[in-house]
């Protein structure tokens, strides 16, 4: 089974390709701005290094976030398309799953979301959902591993051990959509966590009279 | 030419999702799904808002153009989206699925210029021959130009602030209407006295056929303050009269400008109109009405095709494609990106560059 698998959910563009557990090509490049125009190209490398053809593909894996929103589009947007003209399903993975892939144990993984937040989730103890919070939300836990952008803040505000990610993004959300089970899976659309910052009209309209009596 | 040319056409740059088939200039399918309902409580488009609706009804909305069309992926001839100019985030989303959809199928990619899709609509609804002269008049946009091929436009003027679209949502705000403005304010405009309220016209003591709209906006406000100042509040009826007034106050402006842009490119044989404000009546007629006068054909096409729409994308992509047009996967999306690319900006600048 070949599938394709990439992210542009933070400043980077990333992408694999695993065929049959196996990773022929995979890149990664560090990147603030310019993702929209590098993605395809990148993904037209990868697969002409592995001797692969679009056609070729049996599966998408696509980073959904949680990170920069922009970016998280970009690729969400790119899968939906591709999934729609191959005809092939394609599979959202977070971006804290791909950080957390591989290690074993209990493990934090941790997104720096700015205005003194993070983006956290656990694996392997508490709670599995995803979430917006402060290094305040965070409980120590036995053993524990913190991964990701936050992690070494995260990991010195627990007392736990700080771990680097195993697998570059791309390619830990090929491996994962690899392993997952094809049953009808949902499109993939993006994890934001946070919601847009948008506010209703500060000025108020004028009051309506009822009409008088000429 | 591009007559047979069967072409899919994606459209993600404001508050409407859109996908259409087009073969030759037969609308197969034209799908827009909109957002106002996203946006009902900020008074006015939120972009954060409509990139997240964007990025999750684009496939949908290819899929139902492509169903009601009855026409396979593999049978079309070209993918064309709006590459810009528009709100960053929806036109990303647009140009990364057209990607997709054209990497998986090996189909041509056409980037297109939101905006020569409204201005190159004419030749689609009414097979108009080049050259002729286009109003643009939309939410975002207000200019006129003489186009001359589907990518040649020369622009004689536009507005050097708001567009009145803006206007339109803007004064719909302050009389505490629903938005978007232009249908709200022509329907109140329809029982109100246009001649109650003298609203200035901008620009017409000055040549040429520039305009400018910020300064009726701010007119608005002032009858409005002056009548809450009076009564604590405004009637029904006042907020009826200051609507008629307003688009008056519109629809004179852009009938006078518009006789001017027609005398400044003397030999057009076309008034052709586009853009959502094309769809108000009162405008309509009044443009209809200078076109008469000066014997150009008026050209506007149907309301549908004048709000934002992918068959207008379709069809500017047909155009492009037919003259040999051909974008790779770095194809790049564009806030800004003004169509005629040659005169001296008039509008914006800075980083993002010019917007008209």
């Amino acid at each position: 089974m070949i599938t394709l698998g990439f992210d542009t959910s933070g400043p980077w563009c990333g992408a694999a390709l695993i065929v049959d557990g196996d990773c022929p090509a995979a890149r990664y490049e560090d990147m603030t701005k310019g993702q929209a125009e590098r993605l395809m190209p990148m993904l037209q490398e990868v697969l002409a290094e592995a001797g692969a053809a679009w056609g070729d593909l049996d599966r998408i894996g696509v980073g959904i976030g949680p990170g920069n929103f922009t970016g998280v589009r970009i690729s969400v947007s790119a899968a939906r398309g591709l999934a729609l003209g191959l005809g092939v399903p394609a599979m959202g993975v977070t971006l804290l799953e791909a950080l957390a892939y591989g290690t074993e144990g209990p493990v934090l993984a941790c997104l720096d979301a700015r205005r003194g937040q993070g983006y956290f989730q656990r694996f392997g103890y508490g709670t599995a959902e995803p979430f917006l919070g402060s290094l305040d939300d965070l409980e120590p836990e036995p053993g524990l591993k913190c991964i990701g952008s936050l992690g070494a803040e995260a990991a010195a505000h627990l007392g736990a051990a700080h771990a680097p990610a195993l697998y570059a993004p791309g390619s830990a959300i090929a491996r994962i959509a690899a392993r997952r089970s094809a049953a009808a899976p949902e499109r993939p659309a993006p994890l934001y966590l946070r919601a847009a910052d948008a506010a209703p009209p500060r000025e108020a309209p004028p009051v309506i009279l009822p009409e008088t009596l000429p | 030419m591009n007559d047979d040319l069967t072409v899919l056409g994606i459209e993600s740059s404001c508050d409407d999702t859109a996908a259409a088939v087009l073969r030759g200039r037969e609308i197969l399918s034209s799908v827009v799904m909109g957002q106002a309902e996203l946006h009902a409580a900020f008074g006015g488009v939120v972009p954060e808002i409509a990139a997240r609706a964007h990025a999750e009804k684009l496939d949908h909305a290819v899929e139902a153009a492509l169903a009601q069309a009855g026409v396979e992926l593999r049978a079309l001839d070209a993918i064309a989206v709006t590459a810009g100019p528009g709100l960053i985030g929806g036109v990303l989303s647009g140009v990364m699925c057209a990607k997709g959809l054209a990497a998986a199928t090996g189909k041509p990619l056409i980037g297109v210029n939101h905006l020569a899709g409204h201005a190159l609509t004419p030749r689609l609804t009414d097979g108009l021959g080049f050259p002729y002269l286009m109003l643009l008049v939309s939410g975002g946009h207000c200019q006129f130009l003489v186009v001359r091929g589907p990518e040649e436009f020369t622009r004689l003027g536009g507005t050097i602030d708001d567009a009145p679209g803006e206007a339109f949502d803007k004064v719909a705000k302050l009389l505490g209407l629903a938005q978007p403005g232009g249908p709200v304010v022509e329907a109140e405009a329809r029982r109100g006295d246009p001649k109650r309220f003298a609203l200035p016209r901008p620009l017409l003591d000055r040549p040429g056929c520039d305009m400018s709209f910020s300064g009726l906006k701010t007119a608005v406000l002032r009858a409005r303050d002056a009548l809450v100042t009076e009564k604590g509040g405004i009637t029904a009826q006042d907020r009826a009269d200051i609507c008629a007034s307003f688009q008056a106050a519109v629809a004179d402006v852009l009938a006078e400008k518009t006789r001017r842009a027609l005398a400044l490119a003397p030999g057009m044989g076309a008034l052709a109109v586009a853009g959502g404000v094309a769809a108000n009546g009162t405008i309509r007629a009044a443009l209809e009405t200078v076109a008469a006068q000066d014997r150009a054909t008026f050209v506007a096409p149907p309301l549908k095709l004048c709000t934002d729409n992918a068959a207008m994308i379709a069809w500017a992509g047909a155009e492009l494609f037919a003259g040999g047009q051909r974008d790779g996967m770095d194809l790049a999306a564009r806030p800004r990106w003004p169509l005629d690319q040659t005169s001296t900006p008039m509008l914006g600048g800075g980083k993002r560059g010019a917007k008209a």
